[in-house]
């Protein structure tokens, strides 16, 4: 009877000792679950640029592309503009450069005005799997058939880009 | 040694501890304590072995979930892109920092102006900055100027373990000591050498971004 009670008792005190342990462990899991995920949550991580290059390298071509091609304009052929936009530009970017290209339909032919646009450098500010927003430095030189008057400006845009399906499209152009 | 101080004590707390109990119990009936004894022995020692089993497998479960999410922290923590997305976080704000720095001077205060510029360059630029002779810190005091820099956008081409390349569009605006004068705005885009010194990023080389002549 005594050995019994005695080793019952004992049964209990090691039943409750391990259940303190597995409580502990689990308590101890769980901290280092969370700091697991509030670690791969960090804000910093959402952010793809410089981490993905070769997602980075390949909105920045495009974008430049996209770029030279809608700022580059010849009066003889403004169709060739005209297409691009339709394919690049949507939103609010598309909305501005249909101001743009109007005002430049009306005084492009009588000037015979032909813009050519370069990108200079461009950089990854914000990147996700479907969303880019990018700093870009231009050069657009605008040459008159006319006066065989040239000029080179300086531009700067921020620029942002969504996917669609397996391109990027620009959404909005701001200039700085 | 210690067994032999151990049997003595357990033998010591029997006797204490299990007087008042078989005191109590063992009186009403003697004749049957031995079939009771051994089924009780027999109904604890599987109660203990029921127990037992499941505090194992508690233990095993919780031992596996500790192992389980220290493998997960450590890989999480360990994470080369999170320590390469906080450099790139920390290139972009002492980098802005930085060019805001190079583009604002105060005329009444150059040379606090040419320490801050000290502060934040590195390398031959820093040379260069300390280089500055007499009669040009004399010149930046009489120009009567105060400039103050400030970037609008960055942004990083470049990244490694300690250098990175930065772009920024920068905005200047400088007031003349004469309050009649209107302050003027120049827009200008630099390209910025930064490199990690001391866990601090600091401008190598700061220039304007050229419009190319083709």
């Amino acid at each position: 009877m005594t050995a019994t009670t005695r080793s019952g008792s004992r049964a209990q005190l090691a039943h409750a000792l391990a259940l303190v342990v597995a409580i502990a462990l689990i308590a101890v899991a769980v901290v280092l679950g969370l700091r697991a995920q509030s670690l791969r949550d960090d804000p910093a991580l959402a952010n793809r640029a410089q981490l993905d290059e070769a997602a980075a390298r390949g909105v920045t071509t495009e974008v430049s592309r996209g770029l030279a091609q809608v700022f580059s304009y010849d009066w003889s052929q403004p169709g060739i503009t005209k297409a691009a936009a339709d394919q690049l530009l949507s939103g609010q970017a598309r909305e501005e450069y249909d101001t743009l290209f109007a005002s430049l339909q009306e005084r492009a032919p009588d000037q015979k005005l032909t813009l050519s646009t370069q990108v200079q450098v461009a950089g990854v500010q914000r990147l996700t799997e479907t969303k880019a927003t990018l700093l870009v430095f231009l050069d657009q030189s605008s040459s008159r058939a006319e006066d065989e008057e040239s000029s080179v400006s300086a531009a700067q845009l921020r620029v942002e880009a969504e996917r669609k399906g397996r391109s990027w499209v620009i959404t909005a152009l701001n200039p700085l | 040694m210690t067994e032999g101080r151990d049997a003595p004590a357990e033998t010591a707390e029997e006797s204490t501890t299990g007087e008042p109990e078989s005191s109590k119990e063992s009186e009403p009936d003697v004749r049957p304590s031995v079939v009771v004894l051994g089924a009780d022995d027999a109904a604890a020692s599987s109660r203990r072995l029921r127990l037992g089993r499941w505090t194992w497998l508690v233990l095993a479960a919780s031992i596996v979930a500790v192992v389980a999410a220290y493998l997960s922290w450590s890989n999480a923590d360990d994470d080369p892109a999170l320590a390469r997305a906080e450099l790139r976080d920390l290139a972009i704000i002492e980098g802005t920092a930085a060019v805001e720095t190079m583009n604002s001077m105060d005329y009444r205060d150059v040379e606090a102006g040419l320490e801050a510029w000290r502060s934040v360059t590195t390398g031959v630029l820093r040379d260069q900055l300390t280089a500055i002779a007499a009669d040009e810190r004399q010149l930046l005091a009489d120009q009567g100027k105060i400039a103050t820099g400030r970037v609008v956008e960055a942004a990083l081409t470049e990244l490694t373990d300690r250098t990175a390349t930065m772009i920024a569009a920068v905005e200047v605006t400088v007031a003349d000591k004469d309050p009649a004068q209107e302050p003027t705005v120049k827009r200008n885009r630099y390209s910025a050498d930064l490199v990690l010194v001391d866990g601090d990023w600091k401008l190598e080389n700061l220039g304007q971004v050229p419009v190319a002549t083709s």
